[in-house]
């Protein structure tokens, strides 16, 4: 579907605020981690330098940078899988380093292989177990959850018959058995088809609606973009911007109208007004859809027709 | 999958399902490590490879060469006992090497980790699973020595009665006692438990090694190089307590040594066995604790180590 919506774009001026809040669903204080060069332990590393973070309860931040940029390592000290160099980070309040702040975690680590011999089913019961999930209840959470990232029917499929897709669905769906109030995601989809990776996205949404932050590292900066409510850059293990998404991509003095079914005349007198006024009129163009939501759209087609021929 | 059924499937979660609180040490959680580290290496096809050749070696020395029936179990017991030692020694270490290697190299562990889970009981957990597999493929090497065993005695038992039908009672039983005390007896029991005790020192050793090590194979080189030496260092103890003083330093040094290479001799009771020599339960019980003592240290280092481990 293309949207046949002309697009005005014009400059103006305008201001812009936001508000801190005083609870923290992950707090990074002053944290820098250094790896030791084998056989000079003097010389050493820097994976991340001098980080502060605050996420808040409910929201969904997106971690940001090139490979090597210390994301995955932030992501691990915050998960008390590595310790800090120099810092401190906070899970709810929590010293992270503290076994029992994991209880409110949930963790997708990029690329996961998890045990091959296991079935989806498996899997998801063994974690389960791990969160002290018993019996009926932990029956009833592998059914939902399975249900929840669409894998019901795959359920007794060893995951080393699983595609990329599959396994990071039940990945997914690992994080979240013990409900927990944050969700950690490394790179969620990374190697995952478009269509993959819009049903990762519409879950992460759902976590948002839920309530449930989420933070996750990426480096696919238009997925990002369209799920973060804020998001930090980080470069060679510095973050070199941090805020709202929307404050921090907005240009400051440009306004979009995205009107449909304008006729020609209407169009062009808006211009007019434009012109007469101290305004600029910097582009006008019909707007276009994505080539995200035309591949979807075309395979979708393409896979109903196939399922009418057989 | 639409997103209204998402949100109520996830709304249902909330009302039914919450984890129970943490406690700082569970046996549950460690069960779930220690059945899913069984499965994990039943599902191996190294395990049933071993297995396989243990039972064939067991079976094939039903078809030693006969002189006496002594000769002949004391054969069987020989092979088959030594077999079960060899094979379940090589499981411990194979098995072993790989589990945190593995789990690293696939990120398992840090989905393990990144869940409300003590480093301590993800390896007492790992450990533990070893631990069950060995003790299973012990109990079905011995099951299968133990009826090899039982069939030839009926046989010898068979062949004697033909040979002596026309002999008094008194002799053909003194000569069945003879039969039955030199095939099937007690004895054997203490030698299967240290067997398997020295194959669970050896788990835990391989584990210990594989928490520093960089790939399965370095462990696996690092311990042959412990099971030879540990054979070989009684005898090279004796000799250089022969040698040298036993000053302070000359004991700290051999305790040291000992650490790190086990005397794995002292496990070795099939000699005795197999001469029909009954093992005092003193032997037993000393040889048995030095195993669990082993087992017990190597285990806590492991956990130590794997605890300042940066993932």
């Amino acid at each position: 579907m293309t949207d046949s919506s002309p697009r005005l774009v014009a400059q103006e001026s305008s201001g812009g605020g936001s508000c801190a809040e005083a609870s923290s669903a992950v707090a990074v204080h002053g944290l820098t981690k250094m790896f030791p060069v084998p056989l000079h332990p003097a010389r050493g590393i820097v994976a991340v330098k001098d980080l502060n973070l605050r996420i808040e309860p409910g929201e969904v931040y997106g971690l940001l940078g090139p490979n090597g940029s210390g994301k995955s390592t932030t992501l691990k000290v915050i998960l008390g899988l590595v310790s800090p160099t120099r810092g401190r980070t906070e899970i709810f309040g929590r010293n992270s380093r503290l076994v029992e702040s994991r209880e409110a975690v949930g963790f997708l680590p990029e690329n996961p292989y998890f045990y091959k011999y296991l079935t989806g089913e498996e899997t998801l019961r063994f974690f389960g177990r791990l969160c002290g999930l018993r019996r009926a209840r932990l029956k009833q959470r592998v059914n939902e959850l399975l249900d929840l990232v669409g894998l019901t029917k795959a359920r007794k499929r060893r995951l080393g018959t699983y595609s990329k897709g599959m396994l990071q669905r039940i990945g997914l769906a690992q994080a979240l058995i013990h409900d927990p109030r944050l969700v950690v995601l490394d790179e969620p989809t990374a190697g995952v088809d478009p269509a993959g990776s819009r049903e990762i996205r519409d879950l992460i949404l759902d976590l948002k609606r839920r309530g449930i932050t989420v933070l996750l590292s990426s480096h696919l900066l238009a997925q990002a973009q369209e799920i973060c409510d804020r998001v930090g850059i980080l470069a060679d293990g510095v973050l070199v911007r941090e805020g709202h998404l929307h404050e921090l991509i907005a240009i400051e003095n440009q306004t979009e109208l995205v009107i449909a079914d304008a006729s020609a005349h209407l169009v062009d007198e808006i211009e007019s007004m434009i012109n007469r006024s101290d305004a600029k009129l910097i582009e006008r163009r019909k707007s276009t859809t994505t080539l995200e939501r035309l591949f979807l759209e075309a395979t979708a087609k393409n896979d109903e027709g196939t399922t009418k021929q057989t | 999958m639409t997103n209204s059924e998402n949100a109520s499937t996830l709304q249902r979660f909330n009302a039914s399902t919450l984890a129970k609180p943490y406690h700082g040490f569970s046996l549950s959680r460690i069960l779930a490590i220690t059945l899913n580290t069984l499965t994990e290496l039943t599902r191996l096809r190294v395990f049933y490879v071993l297995l396989v050749f243990g039972l064939l070696l067991i079976g094939s020395s039903i078809f030693m060469a006969q002189f006496s029936f002594q000769q002949e179990f004391q054969i069987l017991k020989d092979i088959s006992l030594g077999a079960i030692s060899i094979f379940t020694s090589l499981l411990a270490i194979v098995a072993t090497a790989r589990l945190l290697p593995q789990d690293i190299e696939d990120r398992t562990v840090y989905t393990i980790l990144a869940k409300p889970v003590p480093r301590f009981e993800y390896v007492l957990g790992k450990i533990a699973g070893v631990l069950l597999l060995l003790a299973i493929s012990t109990l079905m090497m011995s099951a299968a020595f133990l009826l090899v065993l039982y069939l030839r005695e009926q046989a010898v038992i068979h062949a004697t009665m033909r040979q002596m039908a026309g002999a008094p009672p008194e002799q053909i039983a003194d000569a069945l006692r003879a039969i039955r005390s030199s095939a099937l007896n007690p004895d054997m029991l203490p030698g299967i438990i240290i067997i398997y005790l020295k194959a669970c020192l050896l788990a835990a050793l391989t584990l210990f090694v594989s928490t520093f090590a960089s790939t399965n194979i370095f462990t696996i080189v690092v311990m042959a190089f412990v099971y030879f030496i540990g054979h070989l260092q009684a005898t090279a103890r004796e000799y250089w307590l022969q040698e040298h003083s036993s000053g302070l330093l000359t004991r700290v040094f051999l305790a040291f040594v000992a650490l790190l290479f086990p005397d794995l001799q002292a496990f070795n009771l099939v000699d005795d066995i197999v001469a029909g020599t009954a093992i005092s339960l003193a032997l037993f019980a000393k040889t048995a604790l030095l195993g669990i003592f082993y087992t017990t240290i190597y285990t806590l280092l492991a956990a130590f180590v794997f605890y300042g481990k940066e993932l």
